[in-house]
Parts: C-alpha cells; structure tokens; sequence
C-alpha cells in the first residue's frame, strides 16, 4: 500500500466563544512524509488535539490549507472533506470504545461502514488479525467495562489499525497508563507502526514518548510550532529555550547574566555565580560584542573537576542516588542547578568544568545563538 | 461487625420497615376492603372475603370501569411515545448540536412547566370547545404533551450528556453516518434514559386528575382517576369496596410497567467508554 503524505500549509484555528475570538492555532506549516511516525509535543492547552481534529476532519480550519498526497481536503473557504472520505482513523485521549459493544463488535465497526461492508467471515478474519497482531484475541467477548487499561488502549488501537487506513492519528493513546505498561506499549507501538508503514501523526506531551516513538518531531506552544526534526537534532541544537527546557530530563539549566571580560577570559555573572567560558567558545562570542546572553547546559554536561581551576564552582545542596549515577542539586537565584555524575561527590563545594562543544546560549528573546 | 455497623444497619433497617409500611399501608388497605364483601366489615366485625367487588367492576356496564382503563391506556401509551420521540431528539440536539441558545431553550422549556395546571385549564377548555375536541382523547394527550414534555426532555438531557462526545467523534472516524451514530451508538447509550422518561411521563398520564376532569364529560373519554371518583352506589352509598377494587386493577399496569422497564433502568450502562 502507497503511504500518505500530509501538506499544512500556514493552517489556523480558532474558536468563537463567549469571552470573545481564542486563536488556538496560528499559522501552521508543516510536511509529513508518507509512511512517517510524527510526534506533536507540546505542553497542555497547546492545541495539539486541535491539529490532530483538523488533519481527522472533525473540525473546520479557518484559514490555510491541508493536503493528502496532491488532494487538497480542507481550506477555510468551502473545501472540506469528512474523516472517512480522508480514509483516516484515530485512537482517542480518552479511549472512547463503544460501552454496549463486545470488543469484536468495537474492532469491527469500522468495517461495517465500509461503501462495500465484507461478508461476516471475512470480517471476523480482519478482526482476528487485528486482535492477534496487539495480543487480545482472547478478550474478544468482553466489554470495554471487563478490561484493564491496557487492554482498553489496545482495543482501540484495533479499532484504528483495522481497514488500513491511510493516515492514523493517535491523541495521547499512553497518557493513562502506568509507567510500566507505558514503556511496553511503546515499543509495541513503535513496531506497530514499523510493521503496518501507515503515515502516523502521534500527539503527546510527554518528551520522553516523543524522543522515542518519532522519526520527527514537531514541538508547539501556544499554538505555534517552535521547531520541527528529528529527535537528535532538537537535542542537540534546540532552537530557543522555551524547547531547550521541554526536551531532556532532567531538564537543561539555564543561567542568565551578563558577560565581562577579564584577563583574557570571558566570564558570565549570574548573580552570585561566575562562569569562565572555555576559551572557544569565548572567541567567537566576542566577535558578536553581545552583552547579555544566558547559557543552558544539560546537566550530563557538567564535568567534575578534581584539579586545576574550575570553570565555576557550586555548593552542593541535595544528592540523590537514581541507580547508576547521581544528580547533585545546587540552589541558585535562577532556580536549581543539576548536575548529572557517575561518583557520588564528596564535601559541600562542586568544581565544574564546561565543554564548549555542548553549550547553548540564547540571546534575551530566548532564541539560540548558533556560534 | 463494629458497634458502630451494628447501629448503623439497625438504623437502616428500621427506616425501611417505616418507609415500608408508610408506602404500603394504604394499598393494603386498598386491597382487604376490595376483598371484603361488605366495607362496614370493620364496625360490625363480620366480614366475608370474596371477589364479587372485582367481578361487579368488570362486568357491570353501568360502572364503565373497562372504557376508563382503555382511556388511560390509549392515551397514556400514545403520549408517553410522543414525550419520549421528541424529548430525546430535543436532549440530543442540545447535548450535541452547537446553535445559538442551546443553553437557554431547556431552561425555558422548564419554565414553561412552572406554571401551575389550574392557572391554565380554564383556557384549554375554551380553547378546545371551540376546537370541538372537548371530550375526546386529543383534549387530553395535547395538554398532557405539553405538561410532561420539560421533565422527560430534563431527564434525557442529564442521560445524553453523560455520554462523552468523543464516542460521536470516534463513530464518525470509524465512517458512520450522522443518523448511524445516533441509532447505533447515542441511544443505546441513552436507553435507560429514555425508558425512564417514558416511564415517568406515562404514570404522570395515568393518574392526572384536574385536565382528565375538566376536559373530559362521560365515559368516552374519561380516565380511570376520574371515573373511580365519580363512582356511583346504587343507593346513595358510597361503593367502597367497588372502588377499591377498581384501584387495585388500576395499579396493576403501573406494576407491570415498572417491573419491565426496571430491568433497562440500570445504572453503568457507561462503563468502559473512556479512560480510568
Ligand atoms: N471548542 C472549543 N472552544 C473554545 N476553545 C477551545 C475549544 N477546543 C479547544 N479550545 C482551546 O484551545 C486550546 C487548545 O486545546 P487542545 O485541546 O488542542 O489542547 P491540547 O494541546 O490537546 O492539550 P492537552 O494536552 O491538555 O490535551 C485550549 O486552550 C482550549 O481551551
Ligand atoms: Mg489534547
């Protein structure tokens, strides 16, 4: 089967209420690629479920264009077609199974929609299929009541994956799970998804299922998309720091200052704290004659130092013990400094050294500073 | 068990017995003086059971007891199916449906309910007089339409409601059509809603008293409430053992209505729909 691609071009939504216009998207330009898994992330009330309903043509956008393969299926002036005729299907925030169905009767409903509806063996093949494929092909006499979460969430995937459909859409299908059924499902979704070659869009606020799940990833806040690539590259080189501080756990820490030079080094005072930038990276900012900047550092990304003069120096707050290694917790001005080691530090003072090569810095609108 | 369960299932039991006998004390009542063949049994304390009280009210064509019960029964039935068709389009519509004022038509439907029944019957009598439909079925089942429409529309809205939307959402993906979604889905879903509405409007019907009254004139038209108050003794005397038979077979499609429609009328139907 020929797999999908999704053209968004500058789409906007926005909701008429009481309290006036609330624009929840604007402006939206975005290329999925067929056969892609593509992660929205983005923080609650974002818009997220806005997008994904107006891609599943449960809502009308009010300006811009949305295209499947060449077909334009919604525009703000009349052209609009409807979930089915986009030949998409869905997996709900909330499951949303059909309560008075058996979970075969939920699989199938899709199927008996059909224009041309399959003889009822047939049916209870795909059905079958769908079932064996997600591991609950013993349940299918159950209602939706008679299920656990997990096996909720997997019926409702059946529902989705069950006529091929060309575009798949999932809306935070993890967010009620716990962790542990969380991390298999995801991989099990992740191979799913391998497996069947359906383009599919996966909503999620959870950065951890969408550094995982996705070929790409789309970070959005307030209805507008801050940065679009693989998980790699917005790990390595988030665009501003509004997704510096959303990917990465713990996240990144962040300190804001002012930079002085002195005796041929460059310093950046936050607050109380001095930081010596390494020296190359001291060049090249000295060239931009910024003033004020703040420097992110992932806290994996801060290396003890045992001799010789540190590039800054913390006092040691808390320590926890998370398995293998340690996060060693500063408090600061600015908020709390992590920093991530493999040896539990001793004494109360931390000596740090920076590598040029994984610093961030940001200027004061918060957008990178690509050196 | 605790002290404290103890006093609290002796508490509970003694309040069911009371509201038990409080409930039932009447209709028992109803039932011996049916049963007995003379209703002063009590004073003079000879008493003989038999069913001639229920045999009388069956037969005799003077009592009419049979037409008021088809009277009730026709129109009770026919404006119960009414209420309940437009009531739950009504519920779903504004459960579902984005038009302006859906806020605001339930709560007018409401007040229309507010007014009390006196305040209007004089009206509906000129008015159907000279529509020339005193004393028929329709002077009853059009004012009772509009008397039972609020609280059935009020009942299914609170059931349409509480079925999440991302089930309509979830259908119309799954490439079902507005009308499919409705039969398939909303109102099986909504069905102990609807059953009790129905239920509900159709007791409503069977015992009103004040429009059957003043809206009716003979046996033509008259329901069973009216027709067992105007029941005649043969010398002057009230007929209380004719009487309470009759009200006996009157509760008995009440009865067996309940007992049906119970069965539907489970709570958790929902479960299962969404997350948790
Ligand atoms: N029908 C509507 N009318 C008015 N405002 C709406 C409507 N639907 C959504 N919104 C608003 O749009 C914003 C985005 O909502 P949306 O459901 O897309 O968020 P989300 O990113 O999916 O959040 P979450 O992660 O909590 O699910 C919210 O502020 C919400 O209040
Ligand atoms: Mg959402």
């Amino acid at each position: 089967m020929q797999a999908t691609k999704i053209t968004i071009k500058s789409l906007a939504k926005s909701f008429i209420t009481f309290r006036g216009k609330v624009d929840v998207l604007k402006s939206i330009d975005l290329t999925i690629e067929p056969g892609e898994f593509f992660v929205l992330l983005g923080p609650s009330g974002c818009g997220k479920s806005t997008l994904l309903n107006l891609l599943a043509g449960l809502e009308k956008p009010s300006g811009g264009e949305l295209y499947f393969d060449q077909e334009l299926v919604a525009d703000a002036v009349g052209k609009f077609s409807g979930p089915f005729e986009r030949d998409i299907s869905m997996v709900f925030q909330s499951y949303a199974l059909y309560p008075h169905m058996t979970v075969e009767e939920n699989i199938a409903f899709p199927l008996t929609n059909l224009p041309q509806v399959p003889t009822s063996d047939v049916m209870r093949t795909k059905v079958k299929e769908a079932a064996t494929l997600l591991q609950i092909d013993h349940l299918l006499d159950r209602k939706p009541a008679e299920l656990s979460g997990g096996q909720r969430q997997r019926v409702a995937i059946g529902r989705a994956i069950v006529r091929n459909p060309k575009v798949c859409l999932m809306d935070e299908p993890l967010s009620n799970l716990d962790a542990k059924l969380r991390n298999e499902m995801r991989a099990h979704l992740k191979d799913l998804q391998k497996r069947l070659g359906v383009t599919t869009v996966y909503v999620t606020h959870d950065q951890l299922e969408a550094m995982t799940l996705g070929h790409r990833i789309a970070i959005m806040n307030n209805g507008v998309l801050q940065q679009v690539g693989t998980p790699v590259e917005i790990y390595r080189a988030p665009v501003n720091q509004f997704v510096a501080r959303f990917i990465g756990s713990p996240t990144m820490n962040m300190l804001s200052g002012e930079l002085n030079e002195e005796a041929g080094n460059l310093y950046l005072q936050a607050d109380a704290l001095k930081i010596r930038l390494p020296a190359e990276t001291a060049g090249r900012l000295k060239a931009r004659n910024l003033k004020k900047v703040t420097l992110g550092v992932r806290p994996e990304r801060l290396y003890v130092k045992s001799e010789g003069e540190p590039d800054l120096a913390l006092p040691v707050n808390v320590i926890e013990n998370v398995g293998p290694e340690y996060l060693v917790y500063s408090f600061h001005q600015q908020g709390q400094i992590v920093v991530r080691t493999p040896d539990e530090p001793t004494g109360d003072r931390l000596d740090l050294s920076l590598d040029a090569g994984h610093l961030h810095l940001f200027d004061e609108q918060g957008a990178r500073i690509n050196l | 068990m605790t002290r404290e369960e103890i006093i609290k299932s002796c508490l509970i039991f003694a309040t069911g017995l009371f509201l038990m006998a409080f409930t039932l004390g009447p209709f028992i009542w109803m039932i011996w003086i049916s049963l007995a063949d003379r209703a002063d049994f009590l004073v003079t304390g000879q008493v003989e059971y038999s069913l001639s009280n229920y045999r009388q009210v069956l037969t005799a064509h003077s009592l009419h007891f049979l037409d008021y019960l088809s009277n009730s029964l026709w129109i009770s039935t026919i404006t119960a199916i009414i209420v309940t068709l437009f009531s739950s389009m009504a519920a779903y519509a504004v459960s579902r449906m984005r038009f302006p004022g859906r806020s605001v038509v339930p709560l007018l439907i409401l007040a229309m309910s507010m007014f009390p029944q006196i305040s209007i019957v004089g009206y509906l009598f000129e008015m159907f007089s000279k529509a020339g439909l005193i004393n028929s079925h329709m002077a009853l089942i059009l004012p009772y339409i509009a008397w039972t429409i609020p609280i059935a529309l009020w009942i299914n809205m609170s059931y349409f409601t509480q079925i999440p939307l991302d089930l309509d959402k979830a259908a119309l993906v799954d490439g079902a059509g507005r009308m499919k979604v409705l039969y398939k889905i909303i109102f099986p879903l909504a069905l102990p809603g609807i059953f009790s509405s129905a239920l509900l409007v159709f007791i409503a019907c069977f015992n009103e008293f004040l429009f059957a009254i003043m809206l009716t004139i003979d046996y033509t038209a008259q329901t069973l409430p009216v027709g067992i108050a105007l029941f005649q003794g043969l010398h002057g005397e009230i007929p209380w053992g004719n009487l309470m038979a009759a009200s006996a077979i009157a509760s008995v499609p009440l009865v067996i209505l309940t007992l049906i429609f119970q069965r539907y009328i489970v709570a958790g139907l929902m479960g299962g729909a969404v997350k948790g």
